[in-house]
Parts: C-alpha cells; sequence; structure tokens
C-alpha cells in the first residue's frame, strides 16, 4: 500500500476493487491499462505496476491527440513532472542567417518511467 | 448574486494587469455552494442555463447506497459525516459533499443479507446470552426458495471488517454523488483496501 500517500484514497476510476473472491480467481493486480495508439508501446511498468497515476496516458484518464514534440531533458526535480528544453533556429532574413533560440517545457512524467535522467531525449 | 467565474479579472499569463472593458455576462455565472448538512430533507430547485434545473440539495437525511461486491443498493439513512479528505471543517459541521465517508445505517442490508442468505450477521461474540436468531433468518421457507439458499452458501462469506460494522450497525460509506448539483446523497458501501485505508486515518 506504499502508493496510497494523499490524503484520499487513490484508485483508478471506473474499475471495481472489491468482487468476492470466491476461492478460484487468485488475487491479481486488478489494474486498468490502456494503449495509446501512434506507436507507442505501453511499458511493461505501467501494466504490472502499483502506482495509480490519473494523468498518466497509459493507466490514467487523459488521451494522446495533436502534435508530438521531444526536447532535451534538463530537470527532474519535479514531482512526477519534468522540464524539456527544445532548440531551434529561427531565420532572419535581413542578414541571411540564422540564430539560435530555446523554448522549456514542463511536461508530466509517468511513474511507469523509471530512472529518467537528466540529458535524456 | 455577484459570484463570477470570468478570467479577466485576473492578470495576465505574462503578469500584466487587464482593464476592465466589459461587464461581467450572465453566461459566466457562480452561485452560492450548497454545503449540504444533515436533517430533515430540504431541496431547493435552481433553473440553469438552457432552462435545465438543478437540485441544490440544502438538508439531506438519507439516500442510495450500494453495497458493491453483493451487486445491490439499498436506501439507507445517514447518520454521521466522518472523514473528509480536503478540510476537517466539513467533518465537524456534518457537510455533505462527494467523496466524503459516511456512517450509514446498516439495518437495510442486514435484512437484505439475511432474506438472500437466511445467515445471521453481525453478530455480537462474548456479551453473554446468545441472540435469538432474527425472524428473518429463522422464518418457514418454500421448498424452492430453500433449494435456492442452499446453492448460495458458498458465497456466503463477509469479510471480517464488515460483520465487525454490522455488529455495531453502520456501516462506513463514502458518497459518490454531488448533493449540490443533483440533490441526492448516494454512494457505495467501503470495503477492502478502501475500507482499511480510511479506518486507520480514522484511529489517528
Amino acid at each position: 500500500m506504499s502508493e496510497q500517500i494523499e490524503k484520499a484514497f487513490q484508485k483508478q476510476q471506473g474499475i471495481f476493487q472489491n468482487t468476492k473472491v470466491t476461492g478460484k480467481k487468485s488475487v491479481k493486480n486488478n489494474r486498468w491499462y490502456k494503449e495509446v495508439g501512434l506507436g507507442f508501446k505501453t511499458p511493461k511498468e505501467a501494466i504490472e505496476g502499483h502506482y495509480i497515476d490519473k494523468k498518466c496516458p497509459f493507466t490514467g484518464d487523459v488521451s494522446i491527440r495533436g502534435r508530438i514534440l521531444t526536447g532535451e531533458i534538463i530537470s527532474t526535480k519535479m514531482k512526477r513532472t519534468i522540464i524539456i528544453r527544445r532548440e531551434y533556429l529561427h531565420f532572419i532574413s535581413k542578414y541571411n542567417r540564422y540564430e539560435k533560440r530555446h523554448k522549456n517545457l514542463a511536461a508530466h512524467i509517468s511513474p511507469c518511467f523509471i530512472g529518467v535522467q537528466q540529458g535524456d531525449s | 448574486m455577484g459570484i463570477s467565474r470570468d478570467s479577466r479579472h485576473k492578470r495576465n499569463a505574462t503578469g500584466a494587469k487587464r482593464a476592465q472593458y466589459r461587464k461581467k455576462r450572465k453566461f459566466e455565472l457562480g452561485r452560492q455552494a450548497a454545503n449540504t448538512k444533515l436533517g430533515a430533507k430540504r431541496i431547493h430547485e435552481v433553473r440553469t442555463r438552457g432552462g435545465n434545473r438543478k437540485f441544490r440539495a440544502m438538508r439531506l437525511d438519507s439516500g442510495n447506497f450500494s453495497w458493491g461486491s453483493e451487486a445491490i443498493s439499498r436506501k439507507a439513512r445517514i447518520v454521521a459525516v466522518v472523514y473528509n479528505a480536503s478540510n476537517n471543517e466539513l467533518v465537524r459541521t456534518g457537510t455533505l459533499v462527494k467523496n466524503a465517508i459516511v456512517q450509514v445505517d446498516a439495518t437495510p442490508f442486514r435484512q437484505w443479507y439475511e432474506s438472500h442468505y437466511a445467515v445471521p450477521i453481525g453478530a455480537r461474540k462474548g456479551k453473554g446470552a446468545v441472540k435469538t436468531e432474527s425472524e428473518e433468518v429463522s422464518k418457514a421457507r418454500s421448498n424452492h426458495v430453500q433449494r435456492k439458499i442452499e446453492s448460495r452458501k458458498a458465497e456466503a462469506k463477509v469479510d471480517p471488517a464488515l460483520d465487525h460494522q454490522f455488529a455495531a450497525g453502520r456501516l462506513y460509506a463514502c458518497i459518490s454523488s454531488r448533493p449540490g448539483q443533483s440533490g441526492r446523497a448516494d454512494g457505495y458501501i467501503l470495503e477492502g483496501h478502501e475500507l482499511a485505508f480510511y479506518i486507520r486515518k480514522l484511529k489517528k
């Protein structure tokens, strides 16, 4: 029960946890997960893990739609969120040259991704 | 009313102060909170956008609670508000909100169980004389009904934590409806891990 840190009981919305155990079925991890699409594989940790995260794309209540962005992780110090940095070149037409610019973006990271560090892509 | 839900009175994302350029609109309105308490039923009807209605429950005393693992629901009297994860003040004043943990009268569920399984539940142990079996358990039954009861015997076992609550006559339940919106306090009886979690919270 180590994931029940908050004051209210954390559970996945919509799955009923207390069906009667009639002796034949073993007590398994009664967990709901989904496939996100776009070629992303749902990690094993998402299926077998015990975390509850309503904002996880695999085990929570969000859908992946719109653009897919990539960047480099510069900070993982927040709880369940990371900051990524996206670099790009901006064209100045007067001088026919480019300049470097960057934008930081805060993104949610699901607990199923373990071992994420600064510098990962 | 005075309560509005617009963002125009707040600062920009850049921190700039926004000038006011129009009055409050009706579609931005907000209403007073219901803060439904325990008591004799009192429900006010509210006309909402589009001509639809919301039922603002000001006072409620009962709700439709479901016993999930047995898949039945019964109307039960709400006795007391016992825990609220958001605010202890709401427990002290006895306010019914969604996801509040309440104590619910156990008799409708006890009656259903004893007539469905013909087994007494919540028997008090060690209190001297053995309690006589209730009328539900020991009444005469037709042959057909008797056979049905025999076939249900295997599934009649109840979690000891729930059994304690039946002995006390009160069950812990969680409210899963929004009384200020629908006018009802419906919910489900806590079982298993959830029950253990909340009992631990209550003990502290």
